[in-house]
């Protein structure tokens, strides 16, 4: 019974690693209705404007025939741009439908898996680790290799590519130093980060403006600032003052805080506020699922012995009946070694553990099992960890509770 | 789920922006027709452009109506997501551990995708992730992989793991889709010395199957089974190829020549388990890949897989424990222990466990677990206690001992 308890599987509260999965698209939904109000709104007012003018001309007789059908024509020609974009939305529309038909089937399907030891769990893991290795690869600009990933797993659907490639290109440029892509991106975005004051413009505008003062161009920086910065002085005032300052020291200050505002760090600053913004509207995590996932695994499985310098009786790479573990195999035992373990309060060891005079502990059962196989006369073993061979009298039962 | 289900397919049947492209169409179609009339007629043109003001704005609310609805069923989906997800957000640990290691975790997934066979990715992700590494990771990652096994991720570059898992996919598909146990057996002869040392069977369960293989009348060339012709090769085979099991593994070898008295009646024979067994040759893969992983120092599944999965089943736990720490406003007070207990699995269990009676803490290199001459085990810190450095009596039970007569022992 208790066996049970350990392969329960529990699907409401192990989806914890999968809302962005959902929740993503609902954003993308939600920017996409967004964008076409926007569009047809403004098309809207534009097009009943010009409408009623061009009857009020025809009307008063102003305009000649030929110019009613030109201002027709324009008219004809808005509505017919605006069909063009509502098609691309109705398309980007189509497409998020269907990748969050997808996923809710994905995950509807773990609903179906009975226990955490069934064949298909371990199917559906896989699945989920394909996703989490695509997650982080594309948040750290690796998209190739998670294009590749995704298409040769078949689960294209499931990880959001054009998201994190849109994403990872405009941080990148801010960190080489450019803002015209981050800037585009704002635009964009505005209707839809009204909302969450927008701190991010703000410091665009602010690192236009240091950058102008940079260069010495001060009435330019002037003009900036009046346009783009003293108007957040309600919301901004101490960034405010801090730009006028600004005016006042030059590039090689080294007073505070404008050091710091001339410094290449700011970049970085700004590219991490990029992350931070974008990974707010859409829903994400800050950091890569998989370090949610690898973090509490490591602990979970990690043991004093892992990192010990004796090799463990029960789980080494030097004897065939026992698998390696996962933290002990080389490709997580550096990146297990400064993480805390999880408690246990009860010791757990193979059945029926006899000792032998070395010291090494084992399950009877495997012990003669191993000794048998390796061929030895009967009434010897052998430590399958350090090869010793021990005559069978010089094994002792222990009690461990 | 079934819910979401349900309201998701709602949202794409009459959720979508079909509608309102529709109407924004049926606006065109007013214009232009108004156009064609005035540009047959030109007399018209106030009229038309009279009667045309009211439908356009008409048109023009159809399409607010369409929007309105589009916009209702979509709040009415992210209503029910955010009531599926409630109070479930991912809990904060100690991450620092692993955001400082993004080349450990580099190399980690290069592994990965190389264990699983996904070459191709594995090497574009090579490429990718060694162009933008700055030089002082590279070092980084250098100085720490250990002498033994030399796995930085520049290594990885240099095509010997590559090369190594190419091989053993190699083996396993021969030995899976062809049935065609030669090349295993190649390496494992050659790895003979090395799979001996770790009391493994492996090459001789290769020949054992290769014996049976041809015993029931398969070809090496791919013929018609034959069994009379089987028989002799397999005879043959025994002769050349496992008679230097001899001494180990005589009484295999028995059976087998045991087997051959009853042909061709196996079925009926006590013999017929050895030659009537599919799974044997899963076993044998199983067996094999396990093999192979270990000559690496690797583990036979995927470390990475074992670890997500895992974290995917304590990550709930940890949640819980954060909650409860709010509530109590406690902090994290041990440092090498997270105070939860996370019920795995048994199969995601490896190493034995000792918790001391005693102290109720678990053992570790510094405080390992020493057993009294009476058989019972606690904490060698534990034993100080109880000691006192003089004779003592075992908490367990009545005998008595002095704890230089402690044996440390290792689980």
């Amino acid at each position: 019974m208790a066996e049970l308890n350990f392969t329960k599987l529990n699907p409401e509260s192990h989806l914890l690693l999968d809302q962005p999965l959902l929740r993503l698209p609902v954003e993308l939904s939600r920017k996409n209705f967004k964008l076409t109000a926007v569009h047809v709104e403004h098309d809207k007012k534009h097009l009943l404007g010009a409408l009623k003018a061009t009857a009020n001309d025809s009307f008063s007789g102003q305009k000649d025939p030929s110019e009613t059908l030109g201002s027709l024509d324009n008219m004809i020609n808005r509505m017919k741009n605006l069909k063009r974009k509502m098609e691309g939305f109705h398309e980007e529309e189509k497409t998020t439908h269907r990748q969050t038909r997808q996923r809710l089937e994905h995950l509807h399907n773990l609903y179906q898996i009975p226990s955490l030891a069934d064949v298909k769990y371990d199917e559906w893991s896989r699945i989920r680790l394909n996703r989490l290795i695509a997650d982080y690869l594309l948040r750290n600009g690796y998209s190739e290799s998670a294009r590749a990933l995704a298409k040769e797993k078949g689960i294209e659907d499931l990880v959001d590519l054009d998201v994190f490639v849109q994403c990872h290109r405009v941080e990148e440029s801010l960190r080489r130093g450019s803002m015209q892509e981050c800037l585009a991106w704002c635009s964009e975005h505005r209707e839809l980060t009204r909302k969450t004051s927008n701190t991010l413009e703000f410091e665009l505008r602010l690192q236009q403006f240091i950058e102008l003062r940079r260069k010495g161009h001060l009435m330019e920086a002037q003009q900036h600032a009046r346009k783009f910065i003293s108007s957040n002085v309600e919301h901004k005032n101490p960034e405010v003052q801090r730009a006028a300052g600004l005016l006042a020291n030059s590039p090689e200050t080294r007073v505070e805080p404008y050091r710091t505002m001339y410094s290449k760090s700011r970049w970085d600053f700004l590219a991490n506020l990029f992350l931070k913004t974008h990974h707010e509207l859409f829903s994400l995590p800050t950091r890569p699922l998989l370090h949610f996932a690898l973090s509490a695994g490591l602990s979970a499985l990690k043991t004093p012995s892992c990192h010990s310098k004796y090799a463990s009786s029960s789980s080494n790479a030097s004897s065939t009946t026992t698998t390696v573990c996962p933290i002990c195999s080389t490709e997580l035992n550096e990146l297990a070694r400064n993480l805390r373990h999880v408690q246990h309060n009860k010791s757990s060891v193979e059945h029926d553990p006899i000792v032998l005079p070395n010291g090494r502990v084992y399950g009877r059962d495997r012990l003669l099992e191993m000794s048998a196989k390796f061929g030895l006369e009967e009434g010897r073993v052998k430590d399958p960890t350090t090869s010793e061979v021990f005559d069978i009298s010089q094994v002792r039962k222990v009690f461990i509770s | 789920m079934e819910a979401l289900l349900a309201e998701h397919e709602r949202l794409s049947k009459s959720g979508t922006l079909q509608k309102s492209f529709d109407d924004v169409q049926k606006t065109i179609d007013l214009l232009v027709k108004a156009r064609e009339r005035i540009a047959a007629d030109p007399a018209l043109a106030s009229l038309e452009l009279a009667k045309l003001q009211n439908p356009v704005k008409s048109s023009f609310d159809d399409v607010h109506k369409d929007l309105e609805e589009v916009r209702k069923h979509q709040t009415k989906y992210a209503k029910l997501l955010d009531k599926k997800f409630k109070d479930k957000s991912l809990p904060q640990m100690d991450y620092e551990a692993l955001t400082s290691q993004p080349a450990l975790i580099n190399r980690a997934i290069a592994m990965h995708l190389l264990r699983e066979g996904r070459f191709s990715v594995a090497s574009t992700f090579l490429t990718e992730a060694t162009r933008n590494q700055s030089p002082d990771a590279m070092t980084d990652d250098l100085t720490m992989s250990g002498t033994e096994h030399d796995l930085g991720i520049d290594s990885l570059k240099s095509e010997s793991l590559r090369k190594q898992f190419a091989n053993m996919y190699h083996i396993l598909h021969e030995m899976k889709t062809e049935r065609n146990l030669v090349p295993a057996i190649e390496w494992a002869r050659e790895k003979a010395f090395e799979l001996d040392r770790r009391g493994s069977n492996l090459e001789f369960e290769l020949g054992k199957l290769q014996f049976v293989w041809l015993f029931v009348g398969n070809h090496p060339s791919k013929g018609r089974p034959n069994l009379v012709e089987g028989r002799e090769r397999a005879l043959a085979y025994v002769r050349h190829q496992l008679s230097r099991f001899q001494p180990r593994y005589s009484r295999e070898l028995q059976q087998l020549g045991g087997a051959i008295a009853f042909c061709p009646n196996l079925q009926q024979s006590p013999y017929r388990r050895m030659f009537a067994n599919d799974d044997a040759w899963d076993d044998i893969a199983t067996s094999f890949t396990r093999e192979f992983c270990s000559l690496l120092g690797l583990s036979a599944d995927s470390p990475l897989y074992i670890a997500a999965t895992a974290g995917a089943i304590a990550l709930p736990h940890f949640s819980k424990l954060e909650v409860i720490m709010k509530d109590k406003r406690t902090e994290w007070t041990t440092e090498h222990e997270i105070p939860v207990e996370v019920p795995l699995p048994p199969s995601y269990r490896f190493h034995s466990i000792f918790v001391c009676p005693v102290s109720k803490e678990q053992t570790t290199d510094r405080n390992p677990p020493m057993m009294m001459p009476c058989g019972h085990v606690v904490a060698k810190e534990s034993l100080e206690k109880l000691s006192k450095h003089s004779r003592f009596k075992c908490p367990y039970c009545p005998s008595e001992s002095h704890p230089r007569d402690a044996m440390k022992i290792f689980l």
